[in-house]
C-alpha cells in the first residue's frame, strides 16, 4: 500500500516539480513569479482537449500545437504586458500577474461554462506489474517525459552558455545590455519558455484528470508550495519541492484525512516560511529590517 | 495663501476651501433618496459600503504598499459576526456593528503577523488569499453557525426601537457611518501615523533610522484597515439581508482590487471614486460565468499599463483641490 | 567647552589593511570640521567607525564622555549621531514638507486615539510640527517646495530636504558623506552655506567629507588631513594650506 502510493505521489510529484520547474524558470530569468501560471498550464490541457476531441487531430501534434501556442503566448506577454511596465516598482509586475492569472481564469470559464471534460486514454499501455504494485502507463508516460525534460534542462542550464546568460542577466540588467545581450529578447524568450513548459505539464495533466476552470489556482499554489519548500530559485530545489509535495499529499490524504490534500500546499507554505524559510536549497526571502 | 508663486507651482488651497468641496459631498448626497428609485437607491447603498472596502483596503496596499489581500477576509468576518450576533445572540445591530468592527481589528492583526516577519510580494499575497479561503472554508463548514451555503439571514433591523425596513432608512444610516469613518481614516493619514505608515512603503531602512516603529505601525495599518472593512461588511450583511459564503471568494478579491487601482492607490479620493464606479458592474456581470474576473482583470491591467496611478492622478493634475492626494477633508 | 564627540587613538585594522592608525580628534557644536585626503585615506572608513558599521581595532570614541566605540549603528543613532548617504532615502511618493515632519515624528506628542478622533490637543501637535517644518524648510530656502512631491525636484534640492529632514530630528552631530558631490556649482555653494548656517544657529557639531577643496578652505572652521589612514594635519584652512606634509601628500606639490 505504502509503495503504491508512492508511485501516485512520484507520479503527481513529477508534474508539480515541472509546474514548479517552469516557474522557477521564469523566476530566475525575470524576477517575476506569474501567478497566471496555474491557468496556463490548464491552458496547454484545454488546448489539446480542443484539438483533440473538436478538431479530431491526433494527439501528439494537438501537444506539439498546444506547446507552440503557449509559446507564442509567452512572447506576447513579455513584450506587451510586462516590458512596458518594467520603469515601475516590482510590486506592479505581481499585481501585472495576478490580473493575468484572473483575465485566463474568467477567460477559461467563460469559454467552459459549467461543465466538466473529461477526455478519453490516449495511450494505451499495458500496466506492468512488479509483486503488488501497479505501474500504470500513464505513470511511466508522465515520469519518463518530466525526467527528459528535466535533463534537458538541466543542461541547458548549467552546461550551455544560456545558463551563464541567465546568471549574467540576474545579476546586472543593465551590465549585460552593456556588453551586446538583448536582454528584452531574452526575457520574451524565457517567458515563452516557461509557458511551453507549463503547457507540457497541462498536456500530461489532460488525459488523466477531469478538467474544469478551476484547477489552475490548484496548480499555481502546488507550483509556489514546490517552490517554496525547495528554495526559491533554485531550479533542484523546485524539482525536490515538487516531488515531496507530490508523496506529501498522498500520505496525508491516505494516512491522516482525504480533506487535508487541497490544503496540503498551504500548510508546507506556512510551516516552511515559519520553520526555514529560505527552503532546503534557497536564496533569501525574508525582509529584515 | 493661494494662487502661484514666483517659481510656478501652485500653492496649497486654503483649508476653508477644503471644507466646502468635501463636506458637500455627503449634504448632497443626503438629497439621493428624494430622486432615486428602490433600485438606484439599492445601488447607491451598495456603493457606501464599498467606498468603505476601497478605503480599507487601499491602507494596506495603497499607503503601507503591500500587496496583502486579506480584504475579503475581513469583509466576510464582518458580515458574518453582524449576521451572528444578531440571529443567535439577538444583539440590536448597532452593537453587531461594533463587534463586526473589533472582529475585523482582530482579523487585521491576525494578518499583520505575517508581514511583519519580513514576509513580502508574492509570499504575502498567497498568504493573505489563504487567508481568505480558509475564512470562506469556515463559513461553509461550520455550518451550525454560519448555515454553510444556505446563507445566515438577518433579523429585521431596527435602530433604538425605529425599525428599518426601506433602502432610504439604510442610506442614512450608512451614510452616517461612512462619513464618520472616513473622516476619522483621513484624520489618521494626514497625521504623523499616516506618515510613517507611508515612510514604510517608501523607505523602510531610513524610516527605523528616524526611530519610528515598523513592527507599530504596520500593524495599526492591518488593523486599521480590519476595522474598517469589518465596518463594510456589517453594512454589507444589513444591506443584502442574507450571508453567503461565495460573496467573499477569489472573484470578490479581484473586485477590490480593481477599485482601488481604478481610484488610485494610496489616494483617499480615489478609494471614494473607485468604490462608486465600479460598484454597478458586479451585479452585471455575475450572470455570465468568468466575465467578473476577465473583465475586472483587464481593468486592472489596463491601469496598470496606461494610467497606473488611477483616476485621483488625473484630478490631481486638472485641480489644487486633488493634489493633496490622499486628503479627503 | 567639552567636545561633543571625541576620538583617542583610533585605529581600524583589516586583515592585513590598516585603513586607520591612531586618529585622535575632537568636534564640537557649532563648529564645521572637514575632513579631507587623497583616495583611500581612510575618510569613509573614519565615518564608518564613529557611526558603529564597523568597531576599532584600537582606541575610543566617547560621546559627551560616553563610549559608544563597538556599540550597534542604530544605537549610535539613537544617542544622536546622524550620518547622511549619498543615495538619501528620502519618501520618494511624499512631499517635501511630509518628509521634513517623518524626521519630527517623534517629537510630536500624540496618540492614535487623539489623531483618529480629531481632538484639539492632536490637532495642535500637528500643527506645531507643520510649522516647525515649515521654518526649517524657510531657513534653508526650500519653503517654496514644500508641498512638492520629493520625487520632483533635482538631485541637489532633494539632498538639501534630506538635510533638512535630519536636522529636525535635532542630532547633537551629523555626519555628512560628500554633501556636495555631483551638483551645479551654484548648489554646491549652497549647500556649503547651508552647512555653516547648521552650525552657527543651529549648534549641531558637523563633521564632513569633501573633496571639493575649494569648499572646504572657504566653509570649514577645522580641517582635518588623512593620508593613507593617518591624521597628517589638523588645523584652520589657512594653516593647513601652508603644511608641508599635507602639500606633498595631497596637492600634489610642495
Amino acid at each position: 500500500m505504502l509503495l503504491q502510493l508512492s508511485l501516485s505521489g512520484l507520479t503527481q510529484g513529477a508534474l508539480y516539480a515541472l509546474i514548479a520547474l517552469s516557474l522557477t524558470v521564469l523566476f530566475r530569468a525575470t524576477t517575476i513569479v506569474n501567478f497566471g501560471h496555474g491557468d496556463f498550464v490548464l491552458g496547454g490541457a484545454f488546448g489539446v482537449y480542443v484539438l483533440v476531441m473538436l478538431l479530431g487531430l491526433p494527439f501528439v501534434p494537438s501537444a506539439i500545437l498546444a506547446t507552440v501556442v503557449m509559446f507564442g503566448f509567452g512572447i506576447v506577454i513579455s513584450r506587451g504586458l510586462i516590458d512596458p511596465i518594467k520603469a515601475g516598482p516590482h510590486i506592479g509586475f505581481a499585481m501585472m500577474s495576478i490580473s493575468l492569472g484572473y483575465v485566463f481564469r474568467g477567460t477559461t470559464r467563460a469559454l467552459w461554462g459549467r461543465e466538466v471534460f473529461p477526455m478519453p486514454r490516449v495511450f494505451d499501455i499495458e500496466p506492468i506489474f512488479v509483486g503488488h504494485l501497479v505501474i500504470t502507463g500513464d505513470t511511466m508516460i508522465i515520469t519518463g517525459v518530466v525526467t527528459m525534460l528535466l535533463a534537458a534542462c538541466a543542461f541547458v542550464f548549467y552546461q550551455t552558455s544560456i545558463g551563464k546568460l541567465t546568471q549574467a542577466i540576474y545579476q546586472s540588467e543593465r551590465g549585460a545590455m552593456l556588453i551586446g545581450i538583448n536582454v528584452r529578447r531574452f526575457h520574451d524568450v524565457m517567458w515563452g519558455f516557461a509557458l511551453a513548459l507549463g503547457a507540457i505539464g497541462g498536456i500530461l495533466i489532460a488525459p488523466i484528470s477531469l478538467l474544469h476552470p478551476d484547477l489552475g489556482a490548484g496548480f499555481l499554489i502546488r507550483g509556489f508550495a514546490a517552490m517554496t519548500l525547495g528554495g526559491f530559485g533554485s531550479l533542484g530545489g523546485a524539482v525536490v519541492g515538487g516531488v515531496i509535495l507530490g508523496l506529501a499529499e498522498q500520505y496525508s490524504g491516505a494516512y491522516l484525512n482525504s480533506a487535508l490534500i487541497d490544503i496540503t500546499s498551504y500548510l508546507v507554505i506556512i510551516i516552511v516560511l515559519v520553520v526555514r524559510p529560505n527552503g532546503l536549497f534557497g536564496k533569501q526571502v525574508i525582509v529584515r529590517v | 495663501m493661494s494662487g502661484d508663486t514666483a517659481s510656478g507651482s501652485p500653492a496649497p488651497v486654503q483649508r476653508s476651501r477644503w471644507i466646502s468641496t468635501f463636506y458637500l459631498l455627503p449634504v448632497l448626497a443626503a438629497f439621493i433618496p428624494l430622486f432615486a428609485n428602490e433600485y438606484i437607491q439599492f445601488m447607491a447603498n451598495r456603493m457606501l459600503v464599498y467606498i468603505l472596502v476601497t478605503v480599507g483596503f487601499n491602507l494596506v496596499v495603497g499607503n503601507l504598499g503591500q500587496l496583502a489581500f486579506a480584504n475579503t477576509a475581513f469583509f466576510g468576518i464582518g458580515a458574518y459576526s453582524t449576521a451572528i450576533m444578531m440571529s443567535h445572540v439577538g444583539l440590536p445591530y448597532w452593537v453587531a456593528l461594533i463587534i463586526a468592527a473589533i472582529a475585523g481589528g482582530l482579523a487585521g492583526l491576525l494578518a499583520s503577523i505575517t508581514a511583519l516577519r519580513g514576509i513580502r510580494l508574492y509570499y504575502l499575497a498567497i498568504i493573505t488569499l489563504a487567508f481568505g479561503e480558509l475564512m470562506r472554508w469556515v463559513y461553509l463548514h461550520a455550518d451550525k453557525v454560519t448555515m454553510g451555503s444556505d446563507g445566515l439571514p438577518l433579523p429585521p433591523l431596527d435602530l433604538f426601537g425605529l425599525p428599518i425596513t426601506t433602502e432610504v432608512g439604510k442610506f442614512y444610516i450608512f451614510l452616517a457611518i461612512t462619513v464618520v469613518v472616513v473622516k476619522a481614516t483621513s484624520n489618521l493619514l494626514r497625521s504623523r501615523i499616516g506618515r510613517a505608515i507611508m515612510a514604510i512603503r517608501d523607505n523602510e531602512l531610513t524610516t527605523a533610522s528616524l526611530g519610528i516603529s515598523t513592527a507599530h505601525h504596520i500593524v495599526l495599518a492591518f488593523v486599521w484597515s480590519g476595522v474598517v472593512v469589518g465596518i463594510a461588511g456589517a453594512m454589507f450583511a444589513a444591506l443584502v439581508g442574507r450571508v453567503f459564503p461565495e460573496s467573499f471568494g477569489l472573484i470578490e478579491v479581484i473586485v477590490h482590487f480593481a477599485m482601488v487601482m481604478v481610484g488610485g492607490t494610496g489616494s483617499l479620493i480615489g478609494s471614494v471614486i473607485g468604490g462608486v464606479t465600479l460598484t454597478a458592474l458586479p451585479e452585471y456581470f455575475r450572470q455570465f460565468p468568468g466575465m467578473e474576473e476577465l473583465f475586472f482583470g483587464i481593468i486592472i491591467i489596463c491601469i496598470l499599463l496606461f494610467l497606473p496611478k488611477g483616476i485621483a492622478s488625473i484630478l490631481a493634475k486638472l485641480s489644487a483641490v486633488f493634489r493633496e492626494r490622499y486628503y479627503l477633508d | 567647552m567639552d567636545p561633543l564627540l571625541e576620538l583617542k587613538n583610533v585605529s581600524v585594522h583589516f586583515a592585513g589593511l590598516k585603513a586607520l592608525t591612531d586618529v585622535s580628534f575632537a568636534a564640537r557644536g557649532g563648529e564645521v570640521k572637514a575632513v579631507i585626503g587623497p583616495n583611500g585615506a581612510g575618510k569613509t572608513t573614519l565615518f564608518n567607525v564613529i557611526s558603529g558599521y564597523v568597531p576599532p581595532t584600537a582606541g575610543e570614541i566617547y560621546l559627551e564622555n560616553k563610549p559608544i566605540h563597538g556599540l550597534a549603528p542604530h544605537h549610535i543613532s539613537a544617542r544622536g549621531v546622524r550620518r547622511t548617504f549619498q543615495n538619501g532615502g528620502l519618501f520618494g511618493e511624499m512631499t517635501v514638507l511630509e518628509n521634513v515632519l517623518t524626521g519630527l515624528h517623534v517629537q510630536i506628542s500624540s496618540g492614535f486615539f487623539g489623531l483618529m478622533l480629531g481632538t484639539r490637543a492632536a490637532r495642535n501637535a500637528e500643527r506645531e510640527a507643520t510649522e516647525k517644518a515649515r521654518r526649517l524648510l524657510d531657513m534653508m530656502d526650500m519653503g517654496e517646495f514644500a508641498d512638492q512631491q520629493v520625487k520632483s525636484l533635482s538631485g541637489g534640492q532633494q539632498r538639501i530636504v534630506e538635510i533638512v529632514r535630519t536636522v529636525a530630528t535635532e542630532p547633537p552631530l551629523m555626519l555628512l558623506d560628500e554633501p556636495a558631490v555631483g551638483l551645479s556649482p551654484p548648489m554646491r555653494e549652497r549647500m556649503m552655506e547651508i552647512i555653516r548656517r547648521l552650525a552657527g544657529e543651529q549648534g549641531v557639531a558637523i563633521l564632513l567629507i569633501e573633496h571639493a577643496i575649494d569648499l572646504v578652505m572657504a566653509g570649514a572652521d577645522v580641517i582635518i588631513v588623512l593620508n593613507a589612514g593617518q591624521k597628517i594635519a589638523e588645523g584652520s584652512p589657512e594653516q593647513v594650506r601652508e603644511d608641508r606634509e599635507v602639500l606633498e601628500a595631497y596637492l600634489g606639490h610642495a
